[in-house]
């Protein structure tokens, strides 16, 4: 699987009652749209960050995207197709919680 | 005698008045109501130092002058027989067989508190036991035990048997509120707790069917006869239940401080086939596994945690050699999943984390870093939510991890249990 990229998205009760189906689903058909094919997109069961509901996150490259709106479903697909990662969704989590959660991943978790 | 809920003969027959009576039933109701002196309950229950038998062992005196002191025009008891803990069945054997221990309990509670209406929140599968009870309510009502002016005094006591629903979580004390107000069995936010603010906002004091049990006795014989048994921490006794891996399954009451030996070969004749344990729960599904080196740990609260577990509610689950402790600890993470009642975030993703990690550990899916989530998982979620499931769930898990890694290590490396 080396190589392969992941877009993992909370389907927990918060993220889920915040559009979290929605935005899989339309970021799902921006992928086939644009012809990427290298990224597998998955529900996962809860990154712990209810808080910052709905929940995004990319493996293995570690990037976070919290509070997502359909509105930033464009961006997030560019920076897919490499363009710049989208800051203004990024660090709104604890550090030590994304690493605990980019752990689980690692570790293989997913 | 060395017993203080079953009669020192025990039989499996349900206990008549009669019976009952020949053993001292209800002579602390009449003690109490006679002299108007309901606060010798609570002083008595505090000398006497029981701990609640539901499984946090909290002190029921405690609990009881909470209660009492709580100002409001009604208040309520709830006698907890949910009893949804897989292998439990000792409040079960205490309604069906000694019914009438259970009313004077609960009237004494009720009388202790200042509470003038009850319910008895049974398993609803528990059909003989409620057959029991109800037969004993009215029995007791006829001998003025129960109702209005209990033994010609002003104290008027209502008590209702009410056929509790069976999910896990419908056993916690604010889910069966919860359910007794016409709801479905989903944990109340804490504070408040049941004793300022319980059953239709009243106070409520909510304790298990066995801890009920104990108070007849203890207001009859005194705090210093039921510290005669058990230890100084643990004073009293606990029904301990086995299950059919050991030769002789059953409900054993024993003074707290017995080693934990006693009561696997002693009272349940060791495991059936002769195998030897290589793991004990200790206190139900929601306690931590010991390794078999804790054999002669004392069955003891103070004892049970100094050696990494609990004595919960008392049901003890054995692991013979050769079965393996990821497939235990999958069967028990699998349970919580499914149990969690879903109204936490942080609950259902402690108990999913743990069923997936432990799902793709078994299929060796992974690499050892996989077993260094476990802690991690639930120190992030510890204190969260809204019930202690969440530390339930993490207890079995954990200690099987920590005890037993090698089974881990062997499902990581080869997809398959360890060789028996
Ligand atoms: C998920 C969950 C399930 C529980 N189930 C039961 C039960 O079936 N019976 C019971 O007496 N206590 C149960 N408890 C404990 C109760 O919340 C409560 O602490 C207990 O009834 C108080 O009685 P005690 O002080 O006499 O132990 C459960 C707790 C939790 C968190
Ligand atoms: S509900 Fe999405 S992070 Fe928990």
């Amino acid at each position: 699987m080396e190589g392969r990229r992941y877009l993992l998205v909370c389907r927990n009760i918060d993220c889920r009652g915040r559009g979290s189906d929605e935005l899989m689903a339309a970021i799902k058909k921006g992928l086939d749209e644009r012809g990427v094919e290298d990224i597998e997109v998955k529900e996962y069961m809860c990154f712990g960050a209810c808080h910052e509901a709905p929940n995004i996150v990319l493996h293995p490259s570690r990037h976070w995207y919290a509070a997502v709106k359909p509105g930033d479903v464009k961006a997030i697909l560019d920076h897919l197709c490499g363009g710049p990662a989208v800051e203004r969704l990024m660090n709104k989590i604890d550090p030590t919680h994304r690493e605990f959660i980019f752990q689980l991943l690692d570790a293989g978790l997913f | 005698m060395d017993t203080i809920l079953f009669p020192a003969r025990q039989s499996t027959a349900k206990e008549s008045l009669a019976a009952y009576r020949g053993r001292g039933g209800y002579e602390a109701l009449s003690a109490i109501v006679d002299a108007q002196a309901p606060a010798r309950v609570i002083e008595e229950v505090q000398a006497a130092g029981l701990r609640g038998r539901g499984g946090a062992a909290f002190p029921t005196g405690t609990k009881l002058e909470l209660t009492a002191k709580a100002q409001a025009e009604q208040k309520f008891v709830v006698a907890n027989g949910g009893e949804d803990e897989p292998g439990s069945f000792k409040d079960r054997i205490l309604m069906e067989h000694h019914p009438h221990l259970i009313l004077e309990g609960v009237t004494l509670c009720a009388l202790a508190v200042g509470a003038t209406k009850g319910y008895l929140y049974v398993n609803r599968t528990y059909a003989a036991a409620q057959a029991s009870l109800a037969a004993a309510m009215q029995e007791a009502a006829g001998k003025a035990y129960l109702g209005r002016g209990i033994l010609g005094s002003a104290f008027s006591f209502e008590l209702e048997l009410f056929r509790a629903p069976t999910p896990y979580v419908a056993g916690e004390d604010t889910a069966a509120l919860e359910v007794l107000e016409g709801k479905d069995p989903v944990p109340r936010e804490k504070p408040p707790y049941p004793v300022q603010a319980g059953l239709f906002g009243k106070p409520t004091l909510v304790s298990n069917i066995e801890t009920m049990a104990n108070i007849p006795r203890i207001v009859l014989r005194g705090a210093a006869w039921f510290r005669g048994f058990g230890t100084a921490q643990s004073p009293g006794t606990m029904i301990f239940c086995l299950g059919e891996e050991v030769r002789r399954p059953g409900a054993y009451e024993l003074p707290l401080g017995t080693p934990l030996r006693q009561l696997i070969d002693g009272c349940g004749g060791g495991l059936r086939d002769g195998k030897a344990i290589k793991a004990i729960l200790p206190g139900g599904p929601s306690t931590a596994f010991l390794p078999a080196t804790c054999l002669d740990t004392p069955l003891d609260h103070q004892a049970m945690r100094d050696a990494g577990s609990i004595l919960g509610c008392g049901v003890m689950e054995l692991i013979p050699v050769g079965r393996c402790m990821l497939e235990e600890a999958l069967k028990h993470a699998g349970f919580f999943a499914a149990e969690s009642c879903g109204a936490c975030p942080a609950c259902r993703m402690e108990t999913s984390t743990f069923q997936t990690l432990l799902r793709q550990i078994k299929e060796g899916k992974g690499t050892p870093m996989l077993l260094d989530q476990f802690d991690k998982v639930a120190a992030f979620n510890r204190g969260k939510g809204r019930c202690s499931l969440i530390a339930m769930a993490a207890a079995p898990v954990l200690s099987a991890v920590r005890h037993f890694r090698g089974d881990f290590e062997h499902h990581l490396a080869h997809g398959t249990c360890p060789p028996g």
